[in-house]
């Protein structure tokens, strides 16, 4: 949509048109209770100027319940809100100044794209002139200069969402909030989205707050991430910190997938332990553990491989396969230890051009520094 | 999600809400006290309350009868303008062309035609069949009247059927009868019931139909109210008006209960 | 499909039943009654020509016009302003409203005409209380005129005001409010310029229906008019009831017949009635 239909919103442009700077947002303690039902449960984050940062979790862990406290359409029953070192816990939404970019967009459906995007300004009574240029000039940087006059229900999902971005931004706002934006679309458009949305941030320098249970779309766009569950903070850091190093189970499962190995530790070594997995010692690096103490592995797929002849790798163990997909850049296998342990991995396909056929016996093995120590939730 | 508002306005706002709603409600409320006046004229009862009127109507044959004649009347004509109504509307919502719309239109016109001109057309209609003054006259009468109620009711509930359950039915071999009978009523039930149930209080309520064309022989409900407020208004209306409305109520709590289950299950359902 | 073809032909059995007997026992009668304007007591136009030059006439017609403007504005605010509130209260409190309106909706004009009576009446309710404090001497005159009918008038239709802009209340995105308050406005501008102009269509619902059920309105002005208010249903009884004159009567239910149809036309131009009331194709 971005790139055939009329270009993107990334293009070169005017300095001066669109918002520069942005805001720098902290949450102290913030929680929101219905009922003695806790939403929100004790959530202390501090945000930089010009961040993107995603709130990520699944449905019910108070991410939509955050955006709608920042927003300012949901107040806290705990804690306090503070844009740029003012106190807005208790302000109105339209106090704010803060742009929104809701999920299904929210548009006027009585207003023109125009009227629409013109309507910001109206509010904040600025002069009709200038209204006019502001908002003809936003129009055609996203690329929306010729439908100012249709309507909402007349634009495809990917117009829509041009408009709500270019309504939230053309007054200016110190942040820009997002609900799940992408949620509307398909795949493909997802993806070029993503590009471009990431592309825009760069360029205004704005803090932006994203909201989603989408752990790709995290990943991909974000500065940072905040992962949420059951209201609580369970980790935060950059995209790849999570990947590489999750601290939970949870967060190891939730982004990308994970194979789950637990072990019961044996002996320590120089720069790690060993460990027993059914029949097999496996050995990691990394932080001390006690021998006797249970351990958690979270081993990610794509770190396995399939040891040929030549190779020595420090875990390694048979496996007969169980069954495989092919999905063009790489196989997934799924084989089955001598233990009926169940492990999942995947081998692009440079690698290996064929796959092993199923009840095959094969080898694999990681690396000492694949896995992770996650703890159990 | 977003909260409910709490503005000092929106409270204003609520505040006057209550008094529309109290205007509607208060005067419904005055007339149960007055049913329990010891006097033989409208007034409320002071510190004596007397339920003299209740046994003059109860033993008072001819509100019985009248009960009576209504309920027939009602029933009948229900079940006719349901029937009616509800093959009309399904058969409209299949064929789905311009010329059926118009079709359900002209079904429709009953409800927008003020009931004294219907009530004039029937008096002299049926004055030429001899059917003036006869349960007959009045249950076709009702019929019609009830009929665009259960059109609207059956037709809402046919938008939210999927069509492809009929076509399916059809494909696997059921003839119309036997795909409407065993596959489309049973969905739209609770439509029908709706349909019905407005059918039925359009019939059980009608009084200038029944002005013109009935009279000694058919006399309802509301026509012996009117007969009596008429005369010289005797507080006897007042308990029949009260426990008309004790079942109007019983009917909307049954209703509003049947609504919370259906919601309840429907997120059973969904959860 | 052609076999689709065919099974949707067999359905016009269902629907020419109906029909039929509509026509039979609804049509032909008051096609029948209408056409007595035209041949009663001659052949020809002299009823209506009679009852357009007749100043008694016009000032039915010029009453009815006015009570039914009245109580459809009235009935229209009071209408949105409780619809506008059940819609942003707490379910608890949304099903008790909801349980008045529908109370309201369901119980019997008559019922609801009588206790107007017993209220407003000079020696009802309301006067002998007012009376027995001492606020007045002489009973307020508030039936038997154009107040009583109104006020009647619009307690009996506030129920038919209120369910279709509710209904399309409901209907309106619920993010919409917020996301003018987000962009900077204040809530009353949020409401007047992005929550009203979309319920646009539930109070052109509202109001048709409201006024045309007001136009042929008869239980409530005759009990609570007693005589002196008349409206144009009511002439209409008097006409046959009183003076045998089907000729008149049949005109001037003509006439409102042709109002009624006249003003849903003129709406149709421009609405899609179907769309407003839900009946969806």
């Amino acid at each position: 949509m971005f790139q055939h239909a009329g270009g993107s919103i990334s293009g070169a442009e005017p300095a001066n048109t669109l918002p520069r700077g942005g805001g720098a947002l902290r949450l102290h303690q913030v929680s929101k209770s219905y009922g003695g039902i806790l939403a929100v449960d004790d959530v202390s984050i501090a945000l930089a100027r010009g961040e993107f940062v995603t709130l990520l979790g699944p449905s019910g862990s108070g991410k939509t319940t955050l955006l709608m406290m920042i927003a300012g359409f949901v107040t806290p029953t705990n804690g306090e809100i503070l844009l740029d070192d003012r106190n807005v816990t208790t302000e109105p939404p339209e106090n704010r100044n803060l742009g929104m970019v809701f999920q299904g967009y929210a548009l006027f459906p009585h207003m023109t794209v125009a009227g629409n995007v013109a309507f910001p300004l109206e509010v904040r009574k600025m002069p009709k002139s200038e209204i006019d240029s502001r908002v003809r000039q936003v129009l055609e940087q996203v690329q929306l200069g010729s439908l100012g006059s249709r309507y909402p229900r007349q634009l495809s999902g990917g117009q829509q969402q041009r408009v709500a971005l270019a309504r939230a931004l053309v007054f200016m706002p110190d942040l820009l909030l997002l609900d799940e934006p992408l949620s509307a679309l398909d795949r493909k458009l997802r993806a070029d989205v993503q590009l471009e949305l990431k592309a825009l941030h760069r360029r205004l320098g704005l803090t932006f707050i994203y909201v989603t249970h989408d752990q790709e779309e995290a990943l991909s766009m974000s500065d940072r991430v905040v992962v949420l569950r059951n209201g609580r903070i369970v980790q935060q850091g950059t995209p790849s910190e999570l990947y590489e190093r999750p601290r939970t189970r949870f967060v190891a499962d939730f982004l990308g997938k994970s194979n789950f190995v637990p072990g019961l530790v044996e002996s320590i070594r120089p720069n790690g332990f060993s460990y027993r997995w059914g029949q097999t010692t496996l050995f990691q690096t990394g932080k001390m553990a006690k021998p006797g103490s249970r351990v958690l592995l979270a081993l990610r797929p794509e770190k396995i491989e399939i040891v040929t002849a030549d190779r020595r790798l420090p875990n390694q163990l048979t496996a007969t396969v169980v069954n495989w997909t092919y999905t063009g850049a790489a196989f997934h296998l799924l084989v089955n230890t001598r233990d009926e342990n169940q492990i999942s991995l995947t081998v692009p396909t440079w690698r290996q051009s064929t796959c092993p056929e199923v009840g095959e016996e094969i080898t694999i093995g990681w690396d000492s520094n694949a896995a992770v120590s996650v703890d159990e939730d | 999600m977003i909260e409910l508002p709490t503005s000092r306005s929106f409270q204003v706002t609520t505040f006057w809400a209550w008094i529309g709603l109290l205007f509607l409600f208060l005067p419904l409320i005055v007339i149960v006290p007055v049913s329990f006046t010891p006097n033989r004229w409208l007034s409320l009862p002071g510190t004596d309350w007397s339920l003299q009127h209740y046994a003059d109507l109860i033993g008072d044959e001819t509100w019985r009868r009248s009960a009576l004649d209504s309920a027939i009347i009602a029933f009948a004509a229900t079940f006719a303008a349901t029937t009616l109504g509800t093959i009309g509307a399904i058969g409209c919502w299949r064929v789905s062309s311009g010329l059926s719309d118009a079709a359900r239109a002209l079904m429709l016109v009953p409800i927008v035609i003020p009931s004294i001109v219907d009530a004039l057309g029937f008096y002299q209609a049926l004055v030429q069949f001899r059917l003036t003054d006869t349960y007959f006259g009045v249950i076709i009468a009702h019929t019609m009247k009830g009929i665009p109620y259960v059109v609207i009711s059956v037709s809402a509930a046919l938008a939210n059927f999927d069509l492809r359950l009929e076509q399916a039915a059809r494909g696997l071999g059921a003839n119309m009868m036997l795909a409407v009978r065993r596959i489309v009523l049973p969905a739209i039930w609770p439509g029908i019931m709706a349909g019905a149930f407005f059918a039925f209080i359009t019939s059980w309520d009608d009084l200038v139909i029944n002005l013109f064309i009935a009279g000694r022989r058919v006399s309802t409900l509301p026509r012996r109210i009117w007969n009596s407020i008429q005369d010289n208004i005797d507080p006897a209306v007042a308990s029949v008006a009260t426990l008309l409305m004790l079942v109007t109520l019983c009917g909307i709590l049954v209703y509003l209960m049947l609504e919370r289950h259906n919601a309840a299950l429907d997120q059973k359902e969904a959860g | 499909m052609s076999a689709d073809r065919q099974g949707t032909r067999s359905y016009w059995a269902l629907i020419v039943p109906p029909l039929a007997v509509m026509a039979l026992c609804y049509f032909y009668p008051l096609g029948k009654f209408l056409s007595l304007s035209l041949t009663v007591p001659r052949f020809g136009f002299d009823n209506f020509g009679r009852l357009l030059t007749s100043p008694a006439i016009w000032h039915i017609l010029a009453t009815t016009g006015r009570i039914c403007i009245i109580t459809t504005a009235l009935a229209l605010i009071v209408g949105y302003l409780i619809a506008y509130v059940m819609m942003h209260v707490s379910a608890q409190y949304r099903t008790w409203m909801l349980f008045i309106v529908l109370l309201s909706f369901w119980l019997s004009v008559l019922i609801r005409a009588f206790a107007w009576l017993t209220l407003l009446q000079s020696h009802g309710i309301l006067n002998t209380a007012l009376m027995g404090v001492g606020f007045i001497k002489d009973p307020l005159p508030l039936t038997r005129n154009e107040f009583g009918v109104i006020v009647g008038m619009v307690h009996y239709l506030i129920p038919y005001a209120v369910l279709p802009i509710y209904a399309n209340m409901q209907g309106i995105d619920r993010r919409l409010v917020p996301a003018a308050r987000g962009l900077g406005a204040t809530s009353s501008v949020a409401f007047l310029r992005v929550f009203v102009p979309l319920t646009v269509p539930g109070i052109i619902a509202a109001a048709l229906l409201v006024f045309i059920f007001s136009l042929g309105f008869f239980i409530t002005p005759a009990l609570l008019g007693g005589g002196k208010t008349v409206m144009i249903a009511e002439y209409i009884s008097i006409q046959i009831l009183t003076v045998l004159n089907w000729g008149n009567a049949a005109a001037l239910a003509t006439m409102l017949l042709a109002t009624v149809f006249l003003i849903l036309a003129a709406v149709s131009r421009f609405a899609n009635l179907s769309e407003i009331y839900g009946i969806k194709q």
